[in-house]
């Protein structure tokens, strides 16, 4: 666990980072995250006092550091940045086990420690032991990053925008990796990002700051559904962010009973199905832009399952032009559907990881 | 690409190049002269009329392999290089063995104040063999072990001539005879006054450039200081320090003891360490400046101090640049240290004096000569050292 009270930095009488408070809990996934220069960098490295408190204090499960000497307290903090930092005359191994060498661990312990590591994060020993930073892709440079700073098992890790460098397909894979990694260590991170996208991939809880304070702090969902203020809904209403929210959607929140005769009125969603004798759909009347009486077959592409995700159904609406998708279980059957409608007509329910398949 | 073929007769030009200016050089000017005195100048010898058939035949041997390895045809490349570097020694030993060979043979018969002196031929066959090997080593990306081997080589074969007497009556030989002990001290002197100004002079520069490389503003005022000691003429320096130089070593006398005087080691190594000190303060400050900032925030972040943070990254992340410089004020120092035996300070340059003021051009030479050598084995080797100090990976 990991307190923040009153962090203070003050530049040249302007404090670019003002009294930011905030409870980490263990295990927690926390993210800053604001437009540039709005501190969350600052207030990172005022976590392991690279840059130095003008006034707060800091306590670490308990323990008040705010006093300690600063080497003293960032051996006990993993540190990893997006430049990864990594020693360029030393092998990978040795990078790794930068921290256990400071605390004086014994070689076994530290030979033990980083194939424990290397294994984590799917670098095999064998290979990459004796390999020097300039030998790796930058996706194996970060991961060297992220090992060395959890090398010495710090109580808390710090990560400066470490994915912001790569291209975007290794950042995926590296945030993926990342998510694995705090479900297997359980490690308290804070995370600095300037990516959205990112942030929902990884937050159990974001902090959003603005010019040095922070706005709210809060699980990502709540922020989404509860923003405190305008700038919180701007900022995360940024580009496609209603898409990323379907994204985290499952079809069986959005599922209906099937039209199995017709009914609507409006112009466009007027529609029933055809079923065969084992209830698989195979004939769509009406809901087509083009011809509302149309009699469509039902082709095997436009159809959804319940664990589909939203934002790929919504994407099938599109590109096939129909209003409405059939949902069917495992054996074809239909059991429900899933249309335009009920995308817009729906609360807000769940937490973004909720809720479908586990990724 | 529907380009016309173009077929490419020379696979490697700079080796074609240096056998054209061999060939031509053979042809046009003398091997070796002979002269009845070392004062007067001498008959030129052509290679053809210094040398016995089976040293020609060699010669050829040597130089069609060249040709072999300079087309493009043939061979493949990198067996065409290890050709023309295999090449080199012997054509070095021939070189040699065939100078001293002729010394011998035409000297037998004259008189005992006769010489017989290198001419431009065996130059231009020794620099061409030392430019192949220079090119070849460098097409072929060898690594130290391997320069160094070569090096090595090389060394051995002008070792195994210069051994046995087969050179001994060449006209550079006979004034080396006569100046035999002076020579051994002359080569110590210039070795301990490079040392006794690179001492110092890293001694002060490397804690310079640290401290530039920590206090940006006091980077500017010690760099340009250093400047104007660097643009000063050499000759110009060793003036201007006789006249503070000689009251001080008379106004204190136990520094006059110690051998400080307007003239002699004292200017001599004050100079030099005034010289030495750019280079060195600017390679330590800029290979301090070139490590990564990631590196260097990712060390302080873990939980380095500012003393490992020194020693485990910064110093060997500097080390190659630092290296370099050590390597340009070495070779500087043994060329400059020669215009300080004008001053009485000793070295190579008392012969090439001397021999200047007899016109006794073999003299002269014995003095120019060891002190390149001296600069060419130093470049070497710091050059391997520069090449061994670069972190492993990036070699």
């Amino acid at each position: 666990m990991i307190e923040l009270q009153g962090l203070t930095k003050t530049y040249a009488g302007k404090n670019v980072v003002e009294d930011v408070s905030m409870t980490l809990e263990t295990g927690e996934f926390g993210v800053l995250i604001g437009p540039s220069g709005c501190g969350k960098s600052t207030t990172l490295k005022m976590i392991n006092r690279l840059v130095p408190l003008s006034s707060g204090r800091i306590i670490l499960n308990g323990d008040d550091v705010t006093e300690l000497p600063a080497e003293q307290l960032r051996r006990r903090i993993g540190y990893a940045i997006q430049s990864t930092g990594l020693f360029p005359h030393w092998s990978v191994a040795r990078n790794i086990a930068t921290v256990p060498q400071l605390l004086k661990w014994s070689k076994s312990r530290i030979d033990d420690r980083v194939d424990e590591l290397m294994a984590m994060f799917h670098l095999d020993p064998a290979e990459f032991r004796h390999k020097y930073p300039h030998q790796l892709s930058g996706g194996q440079a970060q991961r060297v990053g992220v090992a060395r700073a959890l090398a010495a098992d710090p109580e808390v890790l710090l990560m400066d925008e470490p994915f912001g460098a790569v291209d975007p397909i290794t950042r995926e894979a590296l945030q993926a990796e990342m998510r694995r990694v705090h479900g297997q260590t359980g490690k308290t991170i804070v995370f600095v990002t300037h990516d959205m996208d990112e942030a929902l991939q990884l937050a159990t809880r974001i902090a959003l700051l603005n010019n040095g304070r922070l706005v709210q702090y809060d699980r990502p969902i709540e922020m989404m559904v509860k923003p405190a203020d305008d700038f919180v809904r701007e900022f995360f209403g940024q580009a496609d962010l209603g898409l990323k929210l379907l994204s985290r959607r499952w079809v069986h929140q959005y599922q209906r009973p099937p039209s199995l005769t017709h009914h609507a009125t409006l112009p466009g969603l007027d529609h029933c199905w055809r079923l065969d004798e084992a209830g698989r759909p195979i004939v769509l009347e009406g809901a087509r832009l083009d011809d509302q009486h149309q009699h469509t077959d039902v082709r095997s592409e436009w159809i959804a399952t319940p664990e589909m995700s939203m934002k790929e159904a919504l994407s099938r609406m599109v590109w096939y032009r129909v209003m409405v998708l059939p949902v069917v279980d495992e054996t074809g059957k239909l059991v429900g559907e899933v249309g335009m409608q009920g995308i817009m007509g729906i609360e807000s329910n769940g937490g973004l990881h909720a809720g479908g398949p586990a990724s | 690409m529907a380009l016309p073929e173009r077929r490419r007769w020379v696979g490697n030009r700079v080796l074609a190049t240096l056998l054209i200016a061999a060939v031509a050089s053979v042809v046009l000017l003398p091997f070796a002269s002979l002269s009845p005195n070392r004062l007067v100048s001498g008959q030129p010898v052509m290679l053809w009329q210094a040398l016995a058939g089976w040293q020609l035949a060699a010669f050829a041997l040597i130089g069609l392999l060249l040709l072999v390895a300079a087309l493009a045809g043939p061979l493949p490349r990198r067996l065409a290089l290890w050709l023309s570097l295999g090449a080199t020694l012997p054509l070095l030993a021939l070189d040699l063995q065939a100078l001293g060979a002729y010394a011998h043979g035409a000297l037998a018969d004259a008189s005992p104040a006769a010489r017989v002196s290198q001419g431009a031929t065996f130059w231009i066959l020794l620099f061409a063999s030392a430019l192949i090997a220079i090119d070849a080593l460098q097409r072929l990306r060898l690594g130290p072990a391997g320069r160094a081997l070569y090096g090595v080589a090389a060394l051995a074969v002008i070792g195994v001539c210069f051994s046995g007497e087969l050179l001994s009556p060449l006209s550079i030989m006979r004034e080396f005879a006569n100046q035999r002990d002076n020579f051994i001290d002359q080569l110590v002197r210039h070795l301990l006054l490079v040392g006794g100004a690179l001492l110092p002079a890293l001694l002060v520069g490397l804690p310079l450039g640290l401290l530039a490389n920590r206090r940006a503003r006091l980077r500017n005022g010690l760099f340009s200081v250093l400047n104007v000691f660097q643009t000063l003429p050499s000759i110009a320096v060793f003036g201007l320090l006789i006249a503070p130089l000689s009251a001080l070593g008379r106004a204190v006398p136990w520094l006059g003891e110690l051998g400080v005087s307007g003239i002699g080691v004292a200017p001599a190594i004050i100079a030099l360490v005034l010289y030495s000190l750019l280079p060195i303060v600017r390679n330590t400050y800029s290979g301090l400046a070139g490590v990564s900032t990631g590196a260097l925030e990712a060390a302080r972040g873990m939980g380095m101090t500012p003393r490992q943070i020194l020693w485990r990254v910064e110093i060997p992340l500097a080390l190659p640049v630092i290296l370099s410089g050590l390597r340009i004020v070495t070779v500087q120092a043994i060329g400059l240290v020669v215009v300080a035996a004008l001053i009485g300070a000793g070295g190579f340059g008392t012969f090439i004096f001397q021999g200047l003021g007899q016109y006794a051009i073999d003299l002269v030479l014995l003095g120019a000569i060891p002190t390149i050598v001296l600069a060419v084995i130093a470049d070497f080797a710091l050059q391997i050292l520069v090449s061994l100090s670069r972190p492993s990976g990036t070699r």
